[in-house]
Order: structure tokens, then sequence, then C-alpha cells
């Protein structure tokens, strides 16, 4: 399947330095029947390919079948072990690695431009005959399971993981992409080769960077990897926005400060065609040292550390949450602080023009910084593919933000946090049961059934 | 710092003033404008016109390695009041300057130096080297903001300490190896510390350490050379140094900072980690000794990768032992050390772990330092180079710290140089000898008592 997207970068509404290196530096191109997108930069000898699969987690049969997948394709094939391989890329100073998401995929493959032939051409081999000996791959669970057991220990990604699975309850995108103590049990040498099998069908694009020797990757590709692209993921939306009632207290063993998330999911009706009203939102909210969140908890009560708050999106869905912690005392005054901030929010009269300036010029003026990095700026453009927008939409953000207004910023505040459909999940000590009590009802909920 | 502590980096480099090839390490040059005031302030500026923006960052000759008993963590604290506002600009206003034009700013302290920076859009550059210049010489230290940051401090070291294991794992192994000497307390300080100290010490600290005489500026970005160093001269130049700043670091004798370590030493700590996790560290050189480059290397050979010796033996087996292992050197300014670190997996005993380790290590003198390997570590290291040289920050930090700690930040071209020499007797030597000194092992456990 062809794409033309050539025709529809062309398409920019401003005119910063920026955004023109961007226009120029980006080149757009189908190559032996692959997608091809090339973000031109000759700075070093190097490169970087990313392979977007237009598969993901959503086709799992069991939890973490895709991500095993690729965790264990350098794992050993008919004619290496996975000592070799891993020997192989290392000597090259070459590296692989990967993410899965419910809805796609993707394969990073980093090294010297001198060594492209041998490094993608062993990239190859691997998807073309990784035989996922029962040996490595026991090895694997062993290890995996081992650091699930210990997440305990790490307060912070252990309130990710079960406000994620929370917040996303009944829809299909719950489900652990990296597995559970359970699911990883179940996963055999057969299902990861008929999973790989599976990915190798599916469409995909290549983005690279670097000098135009790069675009060798592309031939490397076409010739040694046996890969066709004759499939899709199908959408998969969720319609029904969900109702919360509860805090969900987790209790861990020598808590002194409780993790904080609070947010939802969101529907593709809700999140579609408002990309920036959102990301302007989640900025004003919690991005930077200026936000409201950081003003509030921690400049002018001292109440934390940190305040973040996020609106991301996939293809079939989004979510939005704020991320934020405290000393156990004082947790329950914080939960209540965000809730009276978003509520605030909600009301354009309570936003001032000055702090809603201020943030149109922190955004506006720091939307540059998003297209240093190569990796970071790749791994943007291939979600903007995922989603089919154009690429021309990440030059628009700066004018989108000089439109914008309080009363839309209170509108998306709205639409996106509104009180009642938050999911709460507090990990931290539990005696907070308490005080939480007040704010909300709370449920007691054991860490250990989300692992 | 402002939001973490991190670790002084090995490499860092980034610029548009950059040339290379494909032959190596050492074939990496930078071009670099280099200022000197009168008052003794170094500013290095590396135009590169990508984009429309810059990264300035400040390095400041001052750490935990400063601080004395009673007053620890007073190089963080004030790092945390740098951004509470200063006499010209006003109270709490440095945040809201640059994010209102698009910048971000943080800060970082380690136990040698503490170091401010910004990402800016290209015309901010004057205002924010005129904010950094504020703040230098005439820092507000509100006793309102300061009790209130006080609070905020002592939160960060519960997270970053008291609730995390591996944070207490990384603190008990500096305090047990480098016991007695500086680098051997928290530099995020002791909670009696940072509970007493007052406005006035850290004023103190301030005026003693925050001078053009121990600071660094570099600035990396879109920037025009001429430009830039005439701010850097205006807004620096009139700044008074210090006068007690070489005397505080002429009172830093090296031998100071000798562990006192005799013999091996076994640390175990009772902590919320379900898995042991460990450390295991030897006392080695301070930055730029040559006996450190070939202890770089047999980091990376044995600790560094998939393919290392230690994940092949302890994690790709049939039975890991461990969920994660690594190693590392880490040179500070006046000492430094190599260690081992990982997660083991649970039912592993830790003592016939630790007796193995140690036996697999002198083993490794004979059996891993191939030149194969050393080639392989080398190629690494340029790939991490070309990754660390990729933004302006990154040119920033390796600039600076090189400055900062070397007093000229071309040695980089020596350190490259003294990489590409290294051979396998020179690993294999630094090897053996490593294995013949006493280490310190720590570990982190719920089963510990």
């Amino acid at each position: 399947m062809k794409y033309n997207l050539i025709a529809a970068s062309l398409i920019f509404s401003t005119s910063v330095l920026a955004e023109d290196n961007f226009l120029s530096s980006v080149k757009t191109f189908t190559m032996n029947d692959y997608e091809v997108v090339w973000l031109q930069d000759k700075k070093f000898p190097a490169f970087n390919a990313s392979i977007y699969f237009n598969d993901g987690a959503l086709r799992d049969a069991v939890s973490g079948l895709t991500q095993v997948t690729f965790d264990q394709l350098s794992s050993g094939t008919s004619k290496e072990t996975e000592k070799q391989i891993a020997e192989f890329f290392d000597f090259y100073g070459a590296s692989i690695n990967h993410s899965v998401t419910h809805e796609y995929s993707v394969f990073n493959i980093k090294g010297l431009t001198k060594d492209i032939t041998p490094v993608v051409g062993k990239v190859c081999e691997l998807f073309n005959d990784a035989t996922y000996p029962k040996f490595e791959l026991d090895s694997y669970v062993a290890r995996k399971k081992s650091n699930l057991k210990n997440m305990v220990t790490s307060h912070s990604q252990l309130a990710d993981r079960i406000f994620r699975k929370l917040s996303l309850a009944g829809t299909p995108f719950g489900t652990d992409t990296d597995g559970t103590l359970i699911s990883l049990d179940k996963i055999s040498s057969s299902a990861l080769k008929e999973r790989l099998t599976g990915l190798s069908k599916a469409r995909k694009v290549i983005f690279l960077s670097g000098p135009s020797e790069a675009k060798e990757v592309v031939d490397v590709i076409s010739k040694k990897c046996q890969w066709t692209q004759e499939t899709e993921l199908a959408a998969n939306k969720v319609n029904k926005p969900q109702e919360q009632s509860a805090i969900y207290l987790v209790p861990v063993p020598g808590a002194n400060q409780a993790q904080i998330r609070i947010g939802r999911y969101l529907t593709k009706q809700e999140v579609e065609g408002k990309d920036d009203q959102f990301q302007f939102l989640s900025g004003f909210l919690g991005g930077g040292f200026t936000s409201k969140l950081i003003q509030e908890l921690r400049v002018k009560r001292g109440l934390t550390y940190s305040a973040g708050a996020y609106v991301s999106m996939q293809r079939d869905y989004g979510r939005a949450g704020v991320v934020t912690f405290s000393k156990s005392e004082t947790a329950s005054e914080v939960v209540s602080l965000v809730r009276n901030i978003l509520s605030d929010m909600e009301n354009p009269a309570k936003i001032s023009e000055e702090e809603f300036k201020h943030q149109q010029n922190h955004q506006i003026g720091g939307h540059a910084f998003e297209f240093e990095k190569n990796a970071a700026l790749l791994a943007r453009m291939i979600n903007y593919r995922h989603q089919n927008k154009d690429f021309s939409l990440m030059l628009a953000f700066p004018d989108k933000v000089k439109a914008m207004t309080p009363q839309a910023l209170s509108h998306s505040t709205s639409e996106v946090y509104p009180w009642e459909r938050m999911t709460v999940v507090i990990v931290g000590d539990k005696s907070l049961v308490q005080s939480l009590s007040k704010v909300r009802p709370v449920k007691i909920i054991d860490y250990k059934d989300y692992l | 710092m402002k939001y973490l502590l991190m670790l002084p980096l090995m490499f860092g480099l980034s610029c548009s003033s950059l040339k290379t090839n494909q032959t190596g390490l050492s074939s990496i040059n930078l071009s670099v404008k280099e200022v000197k005031l009168d008052n003794g302030m170094t500013a290095l500026i590396v135009p590169d016109h990508k984009l429309p923006i810059f990264s300035l960052y400040i390095f400041y000759k001052v750490g935990g390695k400063n601080e004395v008993p009673g007053i620890t963590g007073a190089s963080h604290f004030l790092e945390h009041m740098m951004f509470k506002g200063a006499k010209k600009f006003g109270k709490n206003t440095i945040d809201f300057i640059i994010e209102g034009s698009g910048g971000s700013t943080n800060a970082y302290t380690t136990a040698d130096q503490t170091v401010y920076y910004e990402n800016l859009p290209t015309p901010q550059l004057e205002q924010m080297l005129e904010i950094e210049a504020d703040r230098m010489e005439n820092l507000l230290l509100d006793k309102d903001d300061f009790e209130k940051e006080r609070a905020v401090v002592l939160e960060e070291r519960k997270m970053r300490y008291e609730n995390s294991p591996r944070g207490q794992l990384y603190l008990g192994l500096m305090n047990h190896l480098f016991e007695g000497t500086p680098y051997g307390r928290s530099v995020i300080g002791d909670i009696p510390d940072l509970k007493s100290v007052t406005r006035e010490q850290i004023y103190d600290y301030f005026k003693k350490f925050y001078a053009p005489n121990n600071a660094v500026i570099v600035i990396a970005g879109d920037v025009d050379s001429a430009d830039a160093a005439k701010y850097v001269k205006k807004y620096f130049g009139g700044i008074k140094s210090s006068p007690g700043v070489s005397e505080a670091h002429a009172s830093l004798k090296e031998s100071d900072f000798v562990p006192a370590l005799k013999k091996d030493k076994v640390v175990k700590l009772k902590g919320e980690s379900p898995n042991p996790i460990f450390m295991m560290g030897y006392p080695t050189y301070k930055a730029g000794d040559v006996r450190g480059y070939p202890l770089d290397i047999l980091s990376s050979i044995i600790g560094a990768g998939k393919s290392s010796s230690l994940v092949n033996d302890y994690i790709l087996t049939k039975k890991p032992v461990a969920t994660s292992i690594y190693a590392a050197h880490q040179s500070l300014d006046m000492s430094g050390f190599f260690f081992v670190g990982g997660e083991l997996v649970q039912g592993v005993s830790l003592d016939n772990f630790k007796e193995d380790l140690k036996k697999k290590l002198v083993s490794y003198c004979e059996t891993e330092i191939t030149e194969k390997n050393i080639q392989k570590v080398k190629n690494n290291y340029q790939t991490d180079l070309y990754e660390s040289l990729d933004t302006n920050a990154g040119m920033a930090r390796f600039l600076g710290d090189r400055q900062l700690v070397f007093g000229d930040w071309k040695t980089y071209k020596e350190e490259l140089e003294q990489y590409e020499k290294v051979t396998v007797n020179d690993v294999k030597q630094a090897c053996l000898e490593l294995s013949k000194i006493p280490s310190v092992f720590i570990s982190v456990w719920n089963q510990h008592k």
C-alpha cells in the first residue's frame, strides 16, 4: 500500500527556522515497495532506523506475547546462539531495541553507517530464523517474573502499572503489554514463532535518520528480510466512558510517601481532532516548573517534589492523567487539591490572563526543541504516521496555540478531567485509608493481583 | 539538584563545530571559542545553527565534598534556593522568565560540582546571561522560601533514599567505601543537618563558592560567538572573584580522600526489596589518572551490554542467578571507584554469590581481556560518543565537565587518545591489581535483620 505523504508535508503554516529545517530535511518516498521516511542528518557517520509494524499487543492471545516475541528475537536462530548474536551487535557498537503498544510495534536499529550491511542483515536473519529456544525462554521468564515480584520496591512504577490497568479496565487496552506472572508461564516457543510470522506479514513503514548512506537500510531489508505487507491491525474502539466513584488504595510495606495517580481513558470520539487543545492543556496543567500543578502543590505549599500531567493519544483511544506524590500525611490533601485545581480550571474566569499568556509563550517558544533529537523526533513521527496524521500538523502547533483562549482551555479541562470519571490510585501506607475516605470511598486492593 | 541528582558523565558531547571521520575515537575535533575574564571566569562558546535554540550550562566547582559535618547537603539545598530569585529580577521570577519564553531549566548537584542549565530559544541569550550573573552575585535567599524549600528537600531525600532500595544501596556503598572521607557523606545531606542548617550558613557557603573564579559557562547552539562573548563580559565581567575559594580548594588534600579500607567489608542493610540487590565496590583513581582508562575498558568488557562477561555468566544461563548485573568505573575529582552491581533472583544465596563473583572477577583477568573485546568496547564508545554529542546540551556538558575538572576543555583529545592506546596487557594488569585490593560488598534485602 502506498501513502503519499510528500504532498501533505508541503503544507506548512509557519516559517520558523526549526520548521523550515524540518521541512527540508524530511524526505518521504516509496522504495522497493516500502514506505520510507528519511530524516536527513549529516552530522555523524551513524544511522537510526525505526521499523514500524502495524501490529501490536491487541493481537496477543496471551498477555505479553508480542512483547516477548520481540524481547526474545535475539535469543537464538538455527545457526547462532543468543551469546553469539549479542556478541555480534556489541562488536559493531550497534544496538537493537523495540517498543510494543497495543496498536503498533517499533523495532529500532542504531549503528555506524559503514556497518549497515552486516548489522541490518543480521536483524533480517533474526526475523527470518528466530527459533526461540526453550532454554533461553525459560531463563527469560524466570528473570521477568523475578523483576515483577520485585516491583513492590519501586512504588512509582507499581502505581503506573496498577493505574493503567484500573483506568483501562473493560477496554481492549487494559491488558499488560509486557505480561503478568501468570501469562508469562503460558508463552511457548511455538507461540512466539507463530507470532513472529504474523509480525512479518504486517504492514511496515521504515523511518530513518542519518546521512544518505542510511537509505542502504531499505536495500538490505528488501534483499534479506522475508517480509510481506499483507495485514493491517483493525481499529478497536472504546466508545463508552467509565464512571469511577472510589479511590483505590494499594498498601505497600515501608512506605513513608504516597504515589498518586489520577486520570482516565478517553474514547476516540473524545480525542479526535483535539490534539493541540489537549497538548496545550497538559502543558498548562503539568508541563514545567511554572505549570499549575507545580505552582500550587510545590511552590505555594511545599507538598511535593514533582507533579506532572499528560494527555496522550493513540489511534483509537487516549489517556489523560496527573502524576505526583507526597508524604503520607498530606496525600489526601494533595488529592483534594488536584480535584479543586481541575474544578477551578473548568471556569475560565479563574484562569488569569497572565498565566494563560505565559503558557502560550512557553509552549510556542519551546516548540523548536521537539525537533532537536533525531531519535525522539522519529518516535513522534511514527506516532503521527500510525494515526494517519499528516506531519505538517507537527508544525501547526504554534499557530494553534496562538489562537487558543481561556474559554477553550476550560472547555478542554471539563472534557478531559471530569472528576466523577477519574480513576484515583494511591500506592502507600495502609493507614491512608482514613484520611482518603474523606475525599472519596476507598477500595483497598492487593498489589500482587496486578503483577 | 532541583529535580534529580546525577552521576558525572563519562561522556557527553555535541555540535556543528564538530569534525569527524570513521577512523576512531580520537578523530573527533571540536572548534570552541574560549573567553577568559579578568576575574577568573572561563566561557566556552560552540555555535551550532541547526535550530534556533541554544543550551547554556554554568558549572560551579562546589559539591558534597566541600561540605563539612553539620552542613551536609548545603550544596544541594543552595541549588534549590538558586531558583528562588535574585536582586535584579526579583523573587520567584527565574522559572517564569525562562519558561515564559519557551525554555526549560534545571540543575544537578554531585559530590564535586553543581550545574545549572537552560535550554532556550535564540533571542533569550542576553537575558539568560544577565539572570545567571544576577543570581551569582546577588542571590536573595528569602527566609520564607528557605523554610518552604527545606520541606521539599527533605521530601526529595525520602524519595531518593529512604523510599528507594537502590538509593539506599548506593548511599550505603559510598558511606562504607569512602568512610571518613568527604565522599562518604550524602550529597543530598543527612536529615539532622537538613533540619538544622540555617539561612546564614547557606549564605556564607554561597558567598564563598559562587563566584566567577569558581565557575565555567558553556553556551552551545544557535549563537553568534562574538555576541555571546560580548554578553558574557558585559554581565559577568564586573563580578568580583571570591578570595576564599582557592584556599577552600587547596585545603582539600588528595590524601583526605583515600579510603581507609584495609580488608574486605560486608554490609547487610534491611530494606523493602524482596529480591536482594547488591553493589561491590573497590577504591580506584581520580579523574585524569592514566590508570583509570584500562579500568573503564575493563568495566565495559565485563559489565556493559548483553555480551558482557557478567551477563553471560549470571543472566543468560538456564537457571539465572541475577535479573540484572553491570559493572562501571566512576572517576571523581579526588578519587574513584570500580563497582559491580545488580539484582539477584529470589532464592539465590547472597554469600555464595559474593564468593563466586569474586572468583569470577579474578578469572576474567585471564579469559575475557582479548583484543576483540577491547576493540568491541572502543567501537561502543564511539557510537555512545556520537549519541551524546547529538544535542546542544550534550556538547555543553562534555566541554564544561572537562574545563571544570582539568582546567582545559581540550583534554578530551588526550582522553580519547588514551582510550585508543589501551592494550590487552594494560587491562589485564589493571584487572589483576583490582582483584588484590579490599572491597565493600553491600546488599539491601527485606530478609536482612
